[in-house]
């Protein structure tokens, strides 16, 4: 397979990805709305669903300039209530509100969607968006079914309106510059053999959702918006609020703690390689949180052709226990490891002992690492010196972001939709890279390897 | 020569009273203008080969800065304690909040100045009571110490205050 992007216009793109192009995870999007140059008015925009994420993204965009917003719409009052506050308060001007995504779409004449719904809504607010003319920026995981996420792909092929999804890492500078400088053009790593994530998660930030009744939507309307889906009785009121809440714990609702967590690190293990994987076996349990449809940790391997050799990356997600570093991904080579995270702190690179001297000491002086520390032995009483290898001299790298995290991919997706970008992270490059998540729940259940073929990971 | 002469001409004492208007002058004005004291990030693109990178990774440098944005009169740490306080209502808190910055730069500059100094250093006494008083409250008798040594060199000038040269109004 070949993972160069050529560049194409929009139109070609369409036409190509419709007869069947190939991979191009390398570097996402080659979509662009309007020609470089067109009238840079203010961005219209809605949001469909004014949840906690809702929060993350307005808060990650507010400073962004020439954005107007328009109108919100989520099934619980006093979320609807705190958006049009939030922007009130910060704008001085009122926003309409709506129960019903429908609604807006049809009242309202937005350039652009935010969707931060239930990961089981975001398949049909994202097609029923692009199809009303808007273009989206929908949060991942793209849908809880593969299925779900191809329909979105076609319906950005369609209406061919933009469709970022929100894999922020794939727009962060830090991210972007590892890749392209650190990875692609220096090749620090050396030959990348084994690749590591995890998401370690306390029990404590583990713990179901509650809110006071008072606040949460009527049996009624939760059974309209299908809070009840795969429940195999009636469910009582209690139940559904519990499920609204909830979701992410419940398999007809959510892909549970692999795709909530995984999903953003398991993209930047498929962007960075250049490739999906080619199987992928796995193992969960409901080892703790028992009641919980959804495993409450799980682990899996995926195995990788790349052009330099094959290679396997293992991803843990953990929702028990928070020690062992945090989040991070961990790309390890030969001559080098590659330890980014979103957060700065969990970010090392670490340097061979049998790795070029020279060559490294170059990329420092040339302002493209700094280096932070000599390797030093543990030493003690303990140590046997033949056990043991070289400590690798640790290096950190140049710059900080000093933006939220979401904000520069929404700034990518508000400039791209004026013709001043291409997405970085498209609804196809995002199926690409989120497809081979979507089987391992399967693997982990059915307790066996999964081969990929196009049918398992096709767009 | 008289003896009256002799006291207001007496160069140790003058210059006594003068050491005591300007050190409680500078630390008075620069109590206040710290009120209005913040910090500020310096960002500046990261130089790969001498040029800034085009990825926007940023060089970040957090310096001291001034701006009215940043003041607090009462420190956000002492204010919350404050506003649990029965005996201080949230009113006047909030006045004294707004109040105590430019109180303590106005009352710095017409001491060091010299201009109506022995109303300056009694305004400038009160307002040192008055941080007492919270003080008190909240139990930081180390402050109460501190702030009593202020409420001595106040008196002090007070009491020198017929030595007062080098003034602008010499009056009151």
């Amino acid at each position: 397979m070949n993972f160069e992007l050529p560049s194409l216009s929009r139109r070609d793109f369409i036409t190509k990805s419709t007869l069947g192009a190939g991979l191009v995870l390398g570097a996402p999007s080659v979509l662009k709305a309007k020609e470089a140059g067109a009238p840079a008015d203010d961005i219209r925009v809605g949001f469909i669903g004014c949840g906690k994420q809702h929060e993350v993204i307005f808060n990650a965009m507010v400073n962004i300039p020439g954005v107007r917003y328009v109108a919100a719409c989520d099934i619980m009052e006093g979320r609807r209530k705190a958006t049009f506050n939030r922007i009130g308060s910060k704008f001085r001007y009122k926003i309409n509100q709506y129960v019903s995504a429908e609604e807006m779409l049809a009242k309202e004449d937005l350039d652009a969607v935010f969707v931060a719904t239930p990961d089981f809504w975001h398949a049909p607010h994202t097609v029923m968006a692009l199809e009303a003319g808007c273009h989206v920026y929908c949060e991942k995981m793209m849908s809880h079914t593969i299925e779900g996420a191809r329909s979105m792909v076609a319906a950005m092929d369609r209406t061919g309106k933009l469709c970022q999804i929100g894999h922020q890492r794939r727009s962060n500078p830090r991210y972007r510059y590892v890749l392209d400088e650190l990875i692609h053009k220096e090749n620090i790593c050396g030959q990348i053999i084994n690749i590591n994530g995890q998401w370690n998660r306390a029990l404590s930030s583990s713990q179901d959702i509650v809110s006071k009744p008072s606040l949460l939507p009527e049996a009624e309307i939760l059974r309209e918006y299908g809070f009840n889906n795969g429940a195999d009785h009636t469910l009582s009121l209690d139940e559904l609020r519990h499920r609204f809440l909830n979701w992410r714990f419940y398999t007809d609702l959510s892909g549970g703690p692999i795709s909530d967590l995984g999903a953003h690190q398991i993209d930047i293990f498929n962007w960075f390689m250049g490739s999906q994987p080619k199987s992928v076996m796995a193992s969960g349990g409901r080892s703790f949180f028992k009641d919980r449809e959804h495993f409450d940790n799980v682990m899996c391997i995926f195995d990788y052709d790349t052009p330099q050799g094959n290679a396997r990356a293992f991803y843990q997600v953990l929702t028990t226990t928070s020690a062992g570093g945090g989040y991070y991904e961990s790309f390890m080579g030969t001559e080098g490891t590659i330890e980014i995270s979103e957060r700065e702190a969990y970010t090392n690179i670490y340097k061979e002992s049998g790795a070029e001297n020279d060559k490294w000491d170059k990329l420092v002086q040339r302002g493209l690492l700094k280096k932070e520390a000599v390797g030093v032995a543990a030493g003690g009483s303990d140590a046997i010196a033949s056990y043991a290898s070289a400590p690798p001299d640790k290096y950190a790298l140049p710059g900080v972001i000093t933006k939220a995290p979401h904000t520069p991919h929404i700034e990518n997706f508000l400039s791209t939709i004026r013709g001043e970008a291409t997405l970085t992270c498209d609804a196809r490059h995002a199926l690409e890279s989120e497809a081979p998540i979507y089987w391992v729940n399967p693997a982990a259940n059915n307790n066996q390897i999964i081969n990929f073929t196009e049918e398992h990971l096709g767009a | 020569m008289t003896t009256k002469d002799n006291c207001s001409c007496d160069l140790g004492l003058i210059l006594g009273m003068l050491t005591l208007r300007l050190w409680l002058g500078a630390r008075a004005i620069q109590t206040g203008l710290e009120k209005f004291a913040g910090t500020a990030q310096r960002e500046t693109l990261v130089l790969v080969d001498g040029v800034p990178n085009d990825y926007g990774l940023m060089e970040t440098t957090t310096v001291k800065a001034y701006s009215f944005g940043d003041y607090h009169g009462v420190p956000v740490p002492l204010y919350d304690k404050f506003v649990a306080e029965p005996l201080i209502p949230t009113w006047g808190l909030n006045l004294y909040d707004i109040i105590l910055g430019p109180a303590l730069i106005i009352l710095g500059l017409t001491v060091l100045l010299g201009i109506a100094t022995r109303y300056s250093l009694f305004l400038m006494g009160l307002v040192y009571t008055s941080l007492t008083f919270g003080l008190i409250l909240i139990k930081q008798d180390a402050g109460v110490a501190w702030l009593g040594i202020h409420i001595v060199m106040v008196v002090m000038a007070l009491a020198l205050a017929k030595y007062n040269k080098f003034a602008i109004l010499k009056k009151w």
